[in-house]
């Protein structure tokens, strides 16, 4: 596991990968330092660090795309995946040395409070920084999870960069698209039938087994409507209870009122343990196939 | 010990690897034969692990393979078909990473990487980046990473594909060397390699075993008791000639011959000795012989014959129906003989090491190759 994580984070630097996320990393921050504490004039660091959130959808994915999917291209996975170490050992080294390399680039962005505070010792309260901070690099760790996992599924750079991109966005965007949906009971069962109609079509496309898919969707379907017939009242807005339970930047707003929530720190971590458990098990398959 | 048990790996209706046994005795250097495509990867894959088979098991020294996947890997190593080498490392530290990879002690590592660079003779490009180098290089950095921790196996894909002559040549040395110490299971189309360093050979083809023996005992079964003659003189001469001699079984006449000549190749019964005979019977005939020589079946004639000019025969019913007769006899001229040459052998039951599919078609081509014969303006003489 430790010669995975110390060849990952040499191949990090030697490929530019690793200064050129860092580098954007620290100067995209800076800028909002820049911006809000310095040039607006406030004190709360925690504000800046939570407009920088959207970083991540940008960053994260051109971190996390070669991590396995460069690996399978280059046919180096056979030198993994034969050698006597787990696969699961081979992840967990790979996704700490991205973890490594994010947090440098998160401890170097840990010093800019202490630089307000030079500048501003009353104004600039350190423990809600601090603690936004740790919020911030959970948030990263918990993306990173995502993207590795969409790194596990393709062979592609490109498109492992281009799914963990959309698939991050739309983690940023789906409080919002909760919020737009309509909230009355017949549509929020609608809404779940569609889905589930589609969850049926994935599982088909995924078994080649039409009764199994049939009688899968046919399940869930009366299922849905029974429960509507039943006890409509539970599908008082579901829909948008579920969406956001998927909106992992929304739940950082927390932080930057100063809060250390352990719910979404739990969250955050299992979230990230989830996303490394399923790149294990996406890999595992794979030998399968 | 590598032990192969009814192994399958099925890709949806496909069977790519179709009940494959084999064992691989300790210190063995076993040679893995068998066109593009009929499984040699996959099988190679599964042995190592890299993928798991759909049935069937892999014993290394008696341990299962999907059972206890870390365990037996510490005694494999493997060379698959691409190294798998990271083009933005140098040799050097790439063949640490492997070391540290394959639990090589870190006191041990300094030694063990100079020892395998001084082997597969790397030093020289042990500092340049992976990526700058050429493909024998690769090769050979691909092996000494594959040498690393000194496993007990070596499974090497192909191992000279893409290398020049030279390279083959040091290549086949490297393997001859690490022989000594080493169980290799090693696949490969070059025969020359194979008949050089192996001890055994496996003949695959479209994922089932169709011979398995030694490369001597592969070529000798195989070897064309022809003669091949070249005969001044005209042709019902000659034919009558031929006709006094005792112990032919048929006679395949060449397409392309000199203005009167006779250009043919007899085969006989139980290998047995017509040089004499011939010559007294078309000197009497007064039919000088231009030229006369015996047969030698190389194991390339062999291979193609079990393989591609086999595929009819080998191939089962549905590849039987695919290939109409005149494409086998456009097919190059010595899978054509080597057909009559395996249905005489086996008329004459001398091959003691074909596999299971070999024998039930024994009673199937007879007529058929016989046909064939007749097909290529040829005639066929029993006595």
């Amino acid at each position: 596991m430790f010669a995975i994580y110390k060849k990952e984070l040499k191949q990090y630097f030697h490929s530019m990968i690793g200064f050129v996320f860092l580098a954007f990393f620290i100067a995209i921050i800076g800028i909002y330092t820049w911006a809000n504490n310095f040039y607006g004039k406030v004190g709360n660091f925690e504000t800046t660090l939570s407009s920088s959130t959207f970083l991540f959808v940008l960053l994260i994915p051109i971190l996390t795309m070669r991590v396995l999917a460069e690996e399978k291209h280059q046919k180096t996975d056979q030198l993994l995946y034969t050698a006597p170490i787990s696969i699961g050992r081979v992840i967990i080294g790979k996704y700490l040395a991205l973890i490594t390399l994010f947090g440098i680039g998160v401890l170097f962005v840990g010093l800019y409070p202490l630089l307000l505070r030079h500048y501003g010792p009353d104004s600039v309260q350190l423990a809600p920084a601090y603690s936004a901070l740790i919020g911030f690099f959970l948030l990263g760790a918990a993306y990173i999870a995502i993207g590795t996992f969409v790194s596990s599924l393709t062979e592609s750079q490109p498109i492992a960069a281009v799914v963990s991109f959309l698939v991050l966005l739309m983690s940023v965007l789906v409080s919002s698209i909760a919020g737009a949906l309509p909230s009355d009971k017949l549509s929020q069962a609608a809404i779940l039938s569609v889905v589930w109609i589609i969850v049926a079509a994935v599982a088909y496309y995924m078994m080649h087994n039409i009764t199994v898919a049939v009688i899968l969707a046919v399940l869930g379907e009366a299922a849905i409507w029974i429960i509507y017939a039943v006890k409509s009242s539970l599908y008082e807005g579901l829909v948008a209870d579920i969406l956001n339970c998927a909106a992992l930047s929304s739940k950082f707003d927390d932080f930057t009122l100063g809060v250390l929530k352990y719910d979404v720190i739990v969250y955050y971590v299992s979230v990230a343990f989830l996303f490394v458990f399923l790149t294990i098990q996406s890999i595992r398959k794979k030998r399968y196939n | 010990m590598i032990e192969v048990k009814n192994l399958v790996k099925q890709y949806g209706n496909h069977a790519a690897v179709d009940d494959l046994s084999f064992t691989v005795d300790t210190g063995k250097v076993v040679g893995f034969l068998g066109p593009n495509g009929a499984g040699k990867s996959t099988t190679m894959n599964m042995i190592t692990g890299y993928i798991a088979p759909t049935s069937g098991t892999v014993l290394i020294d008696g341990v299962d393979m999907e059972e206890e996947p870390e365990q037996v890997r510490k005694n494999i190593g493997y060379l698959p078909e691409n190294p798998p080498l990271y083009p933005d490392m140098r040799v050097r530290e790439y063949l640490y990473f492997v070391a540290e990879l394959k639990k090589v002690p870190r006191k041990e590592r300094d030694v063990m990487v100079n020892e395998i660079m001084n082997r597969t003779k790397i030093v020289d490009v042990s500092e340049r980046l992976i990526r700058h180098l050429s493909k024998g290089y690769k090769q050979r950095v691909g092996v000494a990473g594959a040498m690393m921790g000194y496993p007990e196996i070596l499974i090497l894909d192909e191992p000279t594909v893409g290398l020049d002559p030279n390279q083959i040549i040091q290549m086949r040395e490297l393997i001859r060397d690490l022989s000594e110490s080493h169980t290799i299971l090693l696949s490969s189309h070059i025969m020359q390699e194979i008949s050089a360093v192996c001890d055994e050979i496996i003949i695959i083809n479209e994922g089932k075993m169709i011979a398995c023996d030694t490369p001597d005992n592969l070529t000798m079964h195989m070897a064309s008791n022809g003669l091949h003659l070249v005969i001044k003189g005209d042709v019902p001469v000659i034919k009558g000639a031929l006709r006094t001699v005792s112990g032919i079984k048929n006679v395949v006449y060449d397409e392309q011959m000199e203005e009167g000549t006779l250009g043919l190749t007899l085969y006989s019964i139980d290998k047995k000795d017509l040089r004499e005979d011939v010559f007294f019977a078309l000197a009497e005939a007064g039919c000088p012989i231009l030229e006369m020589h015996r047969q030698e079946t190389t194991l390339e004639e062999a291979f193609i014959a079990l393989t591609k000019g086999g595929s009819r025969q080998f191939g089962g019913k549905k590849t039987a129906k695919k290939q109409p007769k005149p494409e086998t006899t456009a097919d190059a001229e010595t899978a054509e003989e080597m057909q009559t040459v395996e249905s005489a052998n086996a008329e004459a039951d001398t091959q003691p090491e074909v596999q299971p599919e070999q024998s039930q078609e024994e009673t199937m081509p007879e007529t058929e190759a016989s046909e064939n014969i007749q097909n290529d303006s040829s005639e066929k003489e029993e006595e």
